[in-house]
């Protein structure tokens, strides 16, 4: 059975998301405009581990209290298929967008008994002058740049039981008032910790449904939630009255903080979107089969 | 808090050493075994009840009260647990010390904190040569963990350190940092002269220093964002012991070349 709050109807269905590995890394510079640019650098191109590779994001921003060297800060986190995937994610996204951002350094973002290199790779472009300062369990690796030096800890902390894929599909009347709506959505999940929504502004406009006509193709559009082909599919999912979807796709680093994220994220559409021209939420599933965790819409409302 | 404290009969009439007469392995023993371990260095032997009050009971304290510099070795092989010395401790003190807490109201002899892996160690008065140094037959001096001295120390501080940090409250003597292979030495009243010989890697924080070696070259002025780290650890691990941060700017001396010179002494950007 499906709800209706404040005139938003939710549906009766779950978001199903997968087991991904992740970490959260703290990247500082001398300004928080400079460790902002870094961090939105390091996490570009990391909307999908389909084609991305790896899926990043920032989960928030520092003060200096909160940094190991007393400088703004920003937490990034990045979730791959595996730690093995994640190896070369870290090392070439911190190697050359971190490392190459100008005042610069980057820490352990997150504490666990797993551990993933974060300083392993990017010391050696130090090409032998790099030297380490071990402080208490902590090895910090200081490599010479051309503006002083980079500073990175050599590990940083890995789960295995992280959650990708928690989802939200907002469905409205007004496309630009379901924008607003998304993006207020985006904002509250912004607030929760240790999770990101990794695609542009947090926001998919292109929802996909698992495999395609084309060999090749492992997922392709979501034509039961495209506006233009309602009614020329075998079914479609949208009522005569719903102009455009999008979706919210959440990372996050446990299962409670995806579920959190999709509450905040359901609360404030629900509060704001039927001004705004929104109709109806939904999530996206594979039937149950695919995925480990399930997020019931009625259990986050 | 509870725990043994043992109260030296005077006079001695022999060196001691209290290797491995830690809390942990008294409260393993019964009375009558800890009053049997020998604690003397000559062949007639020296049992610890024999040379010591003791009293209290099982506990993760041990309190050693009238003691001398004729104490060597106090603390050796601590891994938890505190010991605290009322007086001043012979030399080796905290020697391969791989945790806990010792410490000495009084002065430390020579060789304090050697081959030490981790723990800390805080010394109300000054500590002797060879702070955190190698003995012959180690590879290396001090390994780890945090060695705070509020007074004065001798020569060589740190020879062959690997790891750890040592804070001087006062100024250390000639050659500190020699043979330095990493770790920290912070010393807050000063440098004392020429720091750092053969020292390949490592650290040397001081306002001053009394006189560098030839191998030394000055850097510049930099701000160092290490700097920053170090002050930071030093503040959460030690507390109100931690020294005052160094300015933003630091003058930076590498060194020593005679070496591969990626060591450091790093002083107040003029």
């Amino acid at each position: 059975m499906s709800k209706t709050v404040n005139g938003v109807v939710i549906d009766d269905t779950f978001a199903e998301a997968f087991g991904m590995s992740g970490t959260g890394i703290i990247i500082t510079a001398d300004t928080l405009k400079w460790a902002r640019i870094a961090a939105t650098v390091a996490t570009g191109f990391g909307t999908s581990v389909i084609g991305c590779g790896a899926e990043c994001g920032i989960d928030k921003e520092l003060s200096p209290d909160e940094t190991p060297d007393g400088r703004p800060g920003v937490r990034i986190l990045i979730f791959g298929f595996s730690p093995d995937s994640l190896v070369p994610q870290i090392r070439n996204r911190i190697g050359q967008c971190v490392l190459t951002s100008p005042g610069s350094a980057c820490y352990a973002g997150f504490t666990a008994d797993k551990t993933i290199g974060l300083g392993k790779g990017p010391r050696l472009f130090g090409d032998g002058y790099q030297t380490a300062k071990k402080l208490g369990g902590t090895r910090y690796w200081r490599v010479p740049v051309m503006d002083g030096e980079f500073v990175i800890e050599e590990e940083t902390g890995l789960t295995t039981d992280a959650v990708g894929g928690g989802n939200m599909l907002i469905l409205g009347t007004d496309r630009a008032g379901l924008l607003e709506t998304a993006e207020a959505a985006v904002d509250a999940i912004a607030k929760v910790d240790d999770v990101i929504t990794p695609f542009p502004g947090g926001i998919v406009r292109s929802g996909s449904k698992v495999g395609a006509k084309y060999a090749g193709m492992f997922a392709s559009t979501n034509d039961a939630f495209c506006p233009t082909l309602r009614g020329t599919v075998q079914k479609s999912e949208l009522a005569p009255d719903t102009l455009a979807v999008l979706e919210i796709v959440i990372d996050g680093l446990t299962s409670k903080a995806v579920a959190d994220a999709m509450r905040a994220g359901l609360k404030a559409v629900t509060d704001t979107g039927a001004k705004r021209g929104v109709t109806r939420i939904t999530a996206g599933n594979y039937g149950g089969k695919l995925g480990q965790h399930h997020y019931h819409l009625k259990d986050l409302i | 808090m509870s725990g043994f404290t043992l109260r030296l009969k005077a006079p001695a009439t022999e060196r001691m050493t209290l290797s491995g007469i830690t809390p942990a392995k008294l409260s393993a023993l019964t009375a009558h075994e800890i009053a049997r371990l020998d604690v003397g260095i000559e062949k007639g032997g020296l049992s610890l009840g024999d040379a010591f009050d003791i009293s209290g009971s099982a506990g993760d304290v041990i309190t050693i009260e009238g003691a001398t510099s004729g104490l060597d070795f106090i603390g050796a092989g601590l891994d938890n647990g505190t010991i605290r010395v009322v007086g001043d401790a012979g030399s080796y003190a905290g020697r391969k010390m791989a945790g806990g807490k010792l410490e000495i109201h009084g002065n430390a002899a020579h060789f304090l904190a050697s081959g030490s892996t981790g723990g800390m160690i805080h010394v109300w008065g000054n500590a002797g040569d060879n702070l955190g140094s190698m003995i012959p037959g180690d590879r290396f001096g001090m390994l780890g963990g945090i060695t705070v001295v509020e007074g004065n120390t001798g020569s060589r501080a740190g020879d062959k350190m690997r790891r750890g940090v040592i804070v001087v409250r006062g100024k250390t003597g000639s050659h500190t940092g020699s043979r330095m292979i990493g770790g920290t030495i912070w010393a807050e009243g000063g440098i004392g002269p020429e720091p750092g010989l053969m020292m390949r890697r490592g650290t040397l924080i001081g306002p001053s220093v009394e006189k560098l070696l030839p191998t030394f070259v000055d850097t510049g002025k930099h701000d160092l964002v290490i700097t920053r780290i170090i002050s930071r650890y030093l503040k959460s691990a030690l507390g109100d012991l931690a020294p005052k941060p160094m300015p933003l700017f630091v003058q930076k001396i590498g060194g020593d070349l005679a070496t591969i010179g990626r060591g450091e002494i790093l002083l107040p950007a003029a």
